[in-house]
Formats: C-alpha cells, structure tokens, sequence
C-alpha cells in the first residue's frame, strides 16, 4: 500500500509543480506575488498541460504496473471467495488435507468439487458462494481455480522432495494462514538457486528442475 | 513509408513487445469434480490390457497421467510379449487420439454425410436389421477383423437372432498356405506356435517373422534367444527368398532365389537330407522319390540358388542338433506358397519327425481367419444375391483387397445398405451408408485370446474422448432384453475369462484384471505327427500344379513393418520413422536390383513406372542388392485415398496391381504378379531419406567380428587412429592428460550409461517409436524430412558391408552423453551442459539456436526446431507431462530419459537408499523385443552395464576422436555359411 500511496503523491506532486512553473513561466515565487497572473498563465496553456498530465498519467500507470501489479497485494481474485486464512489459520485445518499428493509426487493436488462438499453440506451450506461449489458439482464442472503461484513450463518443482526434505510450505509459498486471498510471490529462478545453495543441494541443472 | 506510418508500426510493435511476449501458459487450474481413488497428480496409474493392432495380441500396461494415457509399454507378465511392444504397438496410442478420429455416427445423405446421434444410429441399425431378418433367412452379411472368443460369440447370437450366419474372418494376412500344408500333411488346418528360441539352426523361406509374420514381438526375443552370441556360440539363420526383408536383412547368410522358386529349393535340400538318410518309413521313401528329381544343378536353373550354396545349406541342416525350418511371406504367389509350406514341413518332419520345436497345442488366434477366396466368393456373390444389410467391422477390404473399387461399388450398389463399425474414414467406411464409431480398444472392455494358452483382459485404461458406444454393448443393445446373455459387455467378458477359473469371485476377477489376464490356460497336448504316403501325393500334386519360377520382372507386395497391411499408415509415427532397410519415410519405395535399375537407365531416387495387368503406378526407385534381379518389391500399407490427414495421398498402393488371383486348393491370395511393362519415369520429388550413407567409408561405426575372434580381446593400443583405439570410458579412469584438454569431469555416485547390443539389434525400430512417445518428439512431415530436419532422438542406422552388400549391420544410434562432448565447448551460452551424473544436458531456455552444436557433433544426434512442430488435439493429450515441449529455435536431443532417472531418485531418496541397478529404464531399454539395449550406472561395479562394459566385444562409435562416448557398443558376431 505504501508504494502505491508514494507513487501517486509523487506523480500529483510532479503535476503541481509542473503546472505552477507553466503557469508562472518558470519563476515559481510569482505564484505568492501574483497569484491571479498564474491562474491565467495556466488557463492560457491548458492544452500543453493536459499533454503533460496524459504522460504523467501513463509515466505513472507504467511504474504503478511495474512495482505494485494489483493482484500482488491481496492476490488474485477466484472463482469461489475462498479463504484460506479462515481453512487453513482458524480452523487450522492441515494443508494436506486439501493437497492430498504433496508428500507423495510432484504435484501437490487440489481439492476435487466433492471434497468442499463433504463439509459445507452441513456448514453454511446455503452460502451464496457454496451454492456456487454445488452449482460446479451439479453440472460436473471442475471449479476454474485461478493460479496464484506460477512456474514456467520448462520447469518441474517437486513438492514431495522439498516436503520430505523438512521444507515448510510457508519458505515458498508465503503464511498462507494469514492470508484471506492468496498472495501471488514471483517464484524466479534466483530464489530457487539461493536456497538449494544454501542448503547445499543438487544444483544439477536437469536433475533439480529443468528437463 | 510515412511518418505516420513508421509511428502506427512502432507503436503496435510496442504494444505486442508488452502484452505478447509473456511465458503466461494456462492461468487456471482445474479441480476434478469427483477424485479417482487411484489417480495422484504427478503420478501415473498402469493398467493392463491388450494391444489391437494386429492379431498377435500383446499385453501391455497402459501409464494413465491425470486421465489420460501417455505412454503404452508391454505387459512383463505376459508370455507373449513380455515386457516389450513393437513400434505398432507403441503408436496404438495415436489411434486413440488421432485428430480425425470419428467422434459421431454418420449417415450417408446422397454423396454426403450428415452426423447423427448414438441413440439414432443404434435403432436405425436395429431397424435395418429387423427389416433385412423379416425378407428372409440370410439376408444380412458381416465381416469382422480378427476378434476375441467373447465378441465373436456375441456376433453369432446377435446374427443368429436375426436369422444370419456367421460373420466372414478377413485378414489381409491370413496364412492360408501354412494352414493349408498343416492341413494336408498332418490333417487339421492350424498356426502353432514355434519354440524358435530352442533352436539351434533357422532356415527361412520369407517368412517375415520380425516384421508382421504372425506374433512379431514374440518372435524377435524367441529369434534373439537363439541367436545370440553366448559362450563362444551362436544360432545360425539362413534365409532364402526373392528379397531380403528387415528379417532377411538380420540372416547369417541370405541367399536370393527367383520369385516362386522356394518350394523348388526345398525339395532340393530334402533330396540331399534324404539321401543320407530316409530311414525305412514308407513316406520318406516316397518323398525321396520325389525330390529325385530335384537336383542340385536342376534348382540352380529353375531358382537361381548356386549349387554350392545349397549344399553348404543341407550340410546346416544335416549338421544341425535342432533345426527349424519356416516358411513363406508374404510376395509369393498363392500357389507357390502352399507348395512351400508344404515342402517345408516335410523338411521339418524329416529333420525332427517329432516336430518338438512347433507346439501344435498352442495356436494362433488368429488361425480364425477365413480363407481369401472364401472372403471375395462372399463378396462377389452379393452381387448376385439379395444380401440387404453389409456389417463390417474394423476392416479395410476396398484397401487391402485387389479390386477394391469394384468391391466398394458393391458395397455401395443399389438397396444395400452398409454399415462401418470403425474409428477413421477410411477407404471402407468411404463407399459405406453408415459409419457408428465405437471405442478403441485402449477404452473398452473385452478379451482377446492371442493364443491357446493364453486369454488377455482389456479393460479401459482413460476416461472416454468420445461418446462412442463399446462395440460389444452396441452388439448386446441389438438383442431383445430378454435374450440378452448379460446386461453389459462388461459383465460377458468376466464371464468368459472366468469360466473354468479356479475362482469365480471379485477378487480373483480383479487379480486377472490387474495382471492383465489368464496365463495359465490348459492347451490339449498335440498327439505325435501322423503323416502317410497320400501327404506325400499331396505334395506331387502339388508341385504338379507350380508355376515354373518367374524369368521376367515380378512385382512382389510385401506386408510392411511399419503399415503392416496399412491398417496404422494414419498413425503420424508410423511413415515419420524411416523403414529400416532402405531409410526413407513417408514415400513408398520399390526396392529394385541396382542391375535391374541401372538397365532402366534409372538412378536410386527416381521414379519407375511398374505396370501389371491390374494397373500401373509410379513410384520411387531404392538400389538393392538383396532383391532377386527379377523382383521389384513394393510395400504395402500406404496410398490411402482416405483414412485422415497422415495417410491421405501419402505414398504408393501397390495392391491394386496383384489382380484378385488367388490359389484354388489352399485359398491363398497372390502376393505376386508379373510386371509387363518396367520403365524409368524421370525424377520426381526427392528421396526422403534419412540416410547418409549406406557405406561407413571406414570410419568405424557399426562394427562386427567372426564368430572365432569374438571373446578375443583387441590388442590394447597406445594411440588414437582409425584402426586401432582403446576403449575409453566416460569416468576419471579415462583421463589422460597427454590426450584430453579439459580436466576429468568429477561425477557423483552415478554415472548413467547404455549399453548397446550390436549383436542382438535387428533393427525393429521399436525403440524409436517408444522414444518419440515417452519424450514428445515432433512429427515433421515428407517435406521436411527432405530438408533433412527429421527430429528422432534415436535413429535406427544401417550399413551395408562393403564386401558382400546383402549383409547389412543396424545401429541404434542416440546421443552419446560423452564425457568429452564437441557440443558443450562451442556452445556460446552453455547451453549443453554436463551433470553431476554424467548426463549431457540440453538447457532448453538457454538455447538461443546458434546450431553451433549439432555442427560439431560428431554422431548428429542434436536435432534443432527449424519450426514449433503441430500436435494437433487431441494428439497433444498424447504428450508427456513430465518433459518440456520444445518449441521453434531450440535444440533438443536424447535425455537418457531423465524424467524417468529422476523418478527413480526421487524413490530412493525417498527410501534413503541408492538407486539400484536396474530401476532406472529409459523408454527405448523397455520396450527393446530382443534386449539389445542396457542402462545403468558405470559407476558402480557391480552394476550390469559395468560388467558388460568389460566384453572383448565392447567399443565405442568413433572412440578415435576421444570423446568418450556413454554410450557402448558391443560388437556384432557374424559368422559365414
């Protein structure tokens, strides 16, 4: 939040500025001295103002998409406002649970539609968004989960090696129990380097990742 | 160009360099709906079944990722196969997923197609049914491919109900003159099973055992088996034919004979056989006086076989402690071919009267088959008849047929209405009125009993792609429900594979199902061979009615390895991987005598027009020497003018030219026919060909040594050259600082390695299509195999002696994995990359495609993405989840299939234990039908490679160069007549 609030008082304040020193034709402490001067310099250059303010806009869409992506604050938003600080932090329900493979292969597994349904057919069970789950388990759709935490393609993670290696799922994948969405973090191939240096595992390039 | 335009372009040009290049793939995931109790994402679920692509009725297990099937490979619990499929079978995968598979029933509307509903097609065909029983008894006609006991009894309650018999058997290959010489020497027509691997001598008429003849897969390890070098000795194999097939091609000695000339040569061999000994059985002496005639100089004039060769021949047999002699292939005429049977067995019975190498209590299923002419006297008497209602199922008549186009005609005549069980739009369900697909057989339930002793459950190993009903639950729907023998298929299935069980419970159901069948079946033992003086007359007769062998050029249609009779040309893998003997895919060839070829005035490459008295073709010339000077050899299996996009219009069909002659006595189909007309007709589109050359110039590629000299180890040698180098392997024993540049690579624990048979190679081709299915290799097309941008990670090689041209050696040639790999010091980026363990890693995202390393490579095994090749869905479901698709500009090679190491290390580490020899399998090691290829860690010293690594045999391909490769060979044992 802070980046976003710096980012935009700095762009508003670059305008200010900007327009006081058209407006004054580059001696700011007119704007003390002859104030109404300034109002009319700034009228009679409207045009070339508002070119400025569209680049600044732009200037300022381009640095806001580039170190605050909205999504990475409170991650993206899925099909079914499912919570997994609610699941997973207060009802301390165990990540294996839901993940059912992570200690098995390489991919962890999500939940099928019946698994969410084992409980809320009980629980809050005309909640418009479980009616939603049932919706997806009545017409036999799998539920289209957005990706939160993304690889490339050329890839593979194995889940099961990390967690039998003592690996806690938070290290990568951030205190999910805190979180209401899931928060995207940028897996790059650094993160993975710096760690399997420091613990001082395979750094082969096919055996650990790529094949 | 305008300001404002150089603006627009820039501008768009950002825009796409923002939005577009973005390595975003699929943004979703998707959570099933119900779990499947036994599907792990990431892991694969095997389920055992048979493959369908021909009569021989593998087992395999079929690997299931997240739902889909990825990968077949043989079932080890199966006899038959045991752990190893051909290339056949490994494409059966892209018939269940190939892109112009039908998906909904279609009915005839004019000269077009309208699609139907399941539901629709089922009570028309009910319908038609009805109305064709109501005219009168007889009136509906069925041909049925090759099927299980279970599904053929269905067909013959169902037809019976509707007051027709029973359906026809068609096989294109359907042994009627090996039937038939059973027939009439030993009174039962059947197709035993042939304990080849106990002999110790194999003498061969055609008989194309490692290709199609009968159970391929079965016969490669049983031929192996025998002729193996092993302590010192080896199995001979002689084979004597008009030309030399990929079986004659794997012969100690092949000897060319004129076309039709085999049951000659036979009779001349048993003439020599007989005069050492006839014994004081009354046949032999028939048969003797018989063969008197047969004399050596008399064969060498009808047959073209030297007198010499065929005395060393007899002298081989007479020799030999267990000899086996077999027969025909396909590319005789029918004829001729029952007379060879015949005569061959009778050698069988003379050299062994106890015929102990042929289990006549295990049969062949596909012993069913009807006869040829009994299959087209059904079909040409429906032109007379009033047959209303034509049901075939999962045959290609108008194709594999000569006459097809008559044949379709009637098909398509009038009133009658016919009806295509079938997954393509091929030449049949072209010409047909309704076309209900049904299921693969990777989907459904059934069971196929591949041989006496054997019955094989198929089960569906995927969830369904299509709607298509089982073909035998359509078949129960026909039936009144009262009448009905099960409510499901399913349920008759179980019930056939259960009877006679020991137990009759779930549980035992499941077990059967889980080891993909009953292995354990009784066979009634064969009683002793009877034979009596009127076998022998048969045989006169026989002889009597031969042609005399062909002086003129003859066309031979041959069944192909790769098509067998063409049913799997619309598989991509099966014209994208080169035949073995000439090396050209796609194309179809004529296989031609250079002599034959050079009096045309034609060179290899160009076309030649063959004309019979059935039609004419032109097709691509291929030079040689193991085809008879007479004989032009033209595969079958491809120049289908339908069946979907990968055989359409692609190569030659040279069915059409053979003329529906066939033999009255034995029913056996001409493979044959005389050419009248042999001309040259220019060069047409190039050769798409993949090999370099037929010659090793000398440089120490596939190399081969005497029987005498094989446990002799080579001299050591000090230096590098081209005669004389040292064996050298990738480990730091290896290094010499005198010779290498770069210092030892330090590996850790493992060292991966392959060992290649050289002596149990017979170029099956197997292996290559195993690899292009477990790795997802591109399939890139006619065009660009002539551009040479072919992408197989394993290739099969052959070369030719230099000496003797009809001994060929074959070479599985991959990436070598050296230990002084050329390709990782040019790399400008780092690309190729050598690992701890030894692999030579190709880092896709790092390739920036300079193609610096296939340039260097000496072996050229790194193939480069001129394109991003096209799986078109749904064959992209095909593909392997656990390794990177490649797209255009990168290079890729073999992995040693490092998924599958990984697999396994991560099951050690798992265990807290070391890999161990043997766990790790790459793809083309599984599915080898001859064990030619071995995997493992050099390493350790008590692993398998390790110890085979220490043969006097062991080399490696152009060790002089010093790089070290992984990858070693072991010498072939050749041996001389």
């Amino acid at each position: 939040m802070v980046t976003e609030l710096f980012i935009a008082a700095a762009a508003l304040l670059a305008l200010v500025l900007t327009a006081v020193l058209i407006g004054t034709a580059g001696r700011p402490w007119r704007l003390f001295t002859d104030f109404g001067g300034t109002l009319r310099g700034i009228r009679a250059n409207a045009w070339p103002l508002g070119w400025i303010a569209a680049a600044l806009v732009l200037a300022l869409g381009l640095l806001f998409f580039y170190f605050a992506p909205p999504g990475t604050r409170i991650g993206p938003e899925q099909p079914i406002a499912f919570s997994h600080r609610l699941h997973a932090g207060d009802k301390a329900i165990d990540c294996r649970f839901c993940h059912p493979y992570v200690e098995r292969s390489n991919h962890p597994g999500l939940p099928a539609v019946e698994k969410c349904l084992f409980c809320h057919n009980y629980i809050i069970a005309n909640h418009p968004e479980i009616l939603k789950e049932h919706e997806y388990f009545d017409s036999d759709t799998p539920t289209p989960w957005v990706k939160v935490f993304e690889i490339p393609e050329h890839v593979l993670f194995n889940h099961q090696r990390h967690l039998l290696s003592g690996i806690d799922c938070a290290a990568c994948h951030g205190e999910v129990r805190q979180m209401d969405r899931l928060q995207t973090r940028r897996l790059k191939m650094g993160f993975c380097v710096e760690c399997h240096r420091e613990k001082q595992a395979t750094l082969d390039c096919w055996l650990s990742c790529h094949n | 160009m305008h300001r404002r335009t150089f603006l627009k372009l820039s501008s768009i040009g950002t825009a796409a360099f923002a939005v577009g290049c973005s390595a975003k793939g699929e943004d979703r995931l998707h959570a099933m709906v119900r779990a499947n109790e036994d599907m792990v994402t990431g892991q694969a679920t095997l389920y055992a079944t048979a493959c369908r692509e021909c009569p021989a009725g593998c087992g395999v297990l079929a690997a299931n990722r997240e739902g889909r099937v990825i990968k077949l490979e043989g079932n080890p619990l199966h006899p038959v196969n045991r752990r190893a499929l051909c290339m056949r079978g490994q494409a059966a995968l892209q018939g269940l997923y190939h892109p112009d598979r039908l998906h909904r029933p279609r009915l005839r509307d004019g000269n077009d197609w309208r699609e139907i509903s399941f539901a629709q097609a089922a009570s028309l065909l009910r319908e038609k049914m009805t109305a064709a029983a109501a005219t009168g008894p007889g009136r509906i006609a069925m041909v049925t491919e090759t099927v299980g006991r279970t599904q053929m009894a269905l067909f013959e309650t169902v037809l019976a109900h509707y007051g027709a018999g029973s359906p026809l058997v068609f096989e294109p290959r359907a042994y009627e003159a090996l039937k038939f010489a059973y027939a009439q020497v030993l009174g039962a027509p059947m197709l035993p099973v042939l304990h080849m691997e106990r002999a110790d001598l194999l003498l061969g008429f055609g008989a194309d055992f490692l290709e199609t003849w009968l159970s391929p897969v079965a016969y490669a390890r049983k031929f192996k088996e025998m002729h193996r070098w092993r302590e010192g000795r080896k199995g001979f194999f002689i084979e004597v034919s008009p030309f030399q097939s990929l079986t004659g091609a794997n012969a100690d000695r092949w000897v060319g004979c004129r076309p039709g000339g085999e049951a000659a040569v036979i009779m001349g061999l048993l003439r020599m056989v007989l005069a050492a000994d006839t014994g004081r059985v009354a046949w032999r002496g028939d048969l003797a006086a018989l063969a008197a005639d047969y004399t050596p100089d008399a064969v060498a004039r009808l047959t073209g076989v030297p007198e010499e060769a065929l005395a060393a021949v007899a002298d081989r047999l007479l020799a030999a402690e267990r000899p086996l002699v077999l027969g025909t292939g396909a590319g005789v005429w029918g004829a001729s071919a029952a007379a060879a049977e015949m005569a061959a067995l009778f050698l069988n019975l003379v050299l062994d009267p106890a015929l102990s190498l042929i289990d006549r209590g295990d049969r062949y299923r596909v012993e069913v088959a009807d006869r040829r002419d009994t299959v087209l006297n059904a079909f040409e008497a429906m032109a007379d008849n009033d047959t209303a209602l034509v049901l075939l199922n999962n045959v290609n008549p108008v194709f594999a047929l000569p006459g097809g186009d008559r044949l379709g005609d009637l098909l398509a005549h009038g009133d009658r209405f016919t009806v295509v069980f079938g997954n393509t739009m091929d030449e049949t369900a072209a010409r047909a009125d309704l076309v209900v697909p049904v299921q693969n057989a990777l989907e459904t339930w059934d069971a196929y009993e591949a041989t006496s002793r054997t019955i094989t459950t198929l089960q569906p190993t995927m969830g369904r792609i299509s709607a298509a009903p089982g073909l035998g639950d359509l078949w129960l729907d026909l039936l009144p429900i009262e009448e009905r023998p099960a409510t499901e298929y399913r349920q008759l299935t179980a019930r056939t594979v259960q009877a006679a069980a020991a137990a009759d419970t779930e549980a035992a159901w499941l077990a059967i199902l889980q080891q993909g069948g009953r292995f354990d079946i009784e066979a009634s033992l064969a009683d002793a061979p009877r034979v009596d003086r009127q076998a022998v007359d048969r045989l006169r007769r026989s002889l009597d009615r031969l042609p005399a062998p062909a002086q003129d050029p003859v066309l031979l249609v041959a069944p192909s390895l790769r098509f067998l009779d063409g049913r799997t040309a619309d598989r991509p893998w099966m014209p994208e991987i080169p035949d073995p003997v000439c090396q050209v895919a796609w194309q179809t060839v004529a296989m031609v005598h250079p002599r034959t070829l050079s009096d045309l005035g034609a060179r290899e490459g160009d076309r030649i027009a063959i004309a019979t008295d059935g039609g004419q073709v032109q097709v691509h010339a291929y030079s040689h020497p193991g085809v008879s000077p007479v004989g032009v050899v033209v595969p079958a299996g491809q120049g289908h003018t339908h069946m979907g996009r990968y055989a359409r219009g692609q190569g030659v069909n040279p069915i059409a030219l053979l003329g529906d002659g066939r033999d009255p006595l034995s029913g056996a189909p001409d493979g044959a026919a005389p050419i009248v007309r042999l001309t040259a007709a220019g060069p047409g589109k190039a050769l798409a060909s993949v090999s370099g050359s037929r010659f090793q110039h000398g440089r120490k590629i596939a190399v081969s040594v005497p029987l005498e000299r094989a446990d002799i180890p080579p001299p050591k040698s000090k230096y590098l050259d081209m005669d004389s180098f040292p064996l050298t392997l990738p480990l730091p024993e290896g290094y010499d600082p005198k010779r290498d540049f770069y210092p030892p690579h330090d590996h850790h624990t493992y060292r991966w390695a392959m060992v290649v048979d050289l002596d149990r190679c017979v170029g099956c081709s197997a292996c290559v299509a195993a690899c292009y299915a477990e790795n997802s290799v591109g399939v890139v097309g006619e065009e660009q195999v002539i551009a040479g941008r072919e992408m197989a990670w394993i290739r099969i090689e052959r070369y030719q002696d230099e000496q003797d041209p009809t001994r060929l050696i074959f070479l599985p040639m991959l990436c070598q994995h050296c230990d002084n790999a050329p390709c990782e010091s040019v790399c400008p980026v780092y690309a190729p990359h050598h690992s701890v363990e030894g692999l030579n890693n190709q880092i896709y995202n790092r390739c920036i495609g300079t193609r610096y390393c296939g340039q260097n490579c000496p072996y050229k095994v790194r193939r480069f993405n001129w394109f991003t090749w096209p799986f078109p869905e749904p064959l992209n479901l095909q593909l392997n989840p656990d390794v990177t698709v490649r797209s255009a500009g990168v290079m890729e090679k073999c992995s040693f299939c490092v998924q599958r190491i990984k697999t396994a290390r991560t099951r050690a580490k798992n265990e807290k234990r070391e890999i161990r020899d043997g766990e790790v399998v790459p793809a083309c090691v599984q599915t080898c039908p001859t064990q030619a290829l071995w995997f493992g860690n050099l390493m350790d010293p008590e692993s398998t490679v390790r110890k085979m690594v220490d043969s006097p045999r062991a080399y490696q391909v152009m060790g002089y160069l010093n790089t070290k490769p992984a990858v070693i060979y072991l010498k072939k044992v050749v041996q001389a007549l």
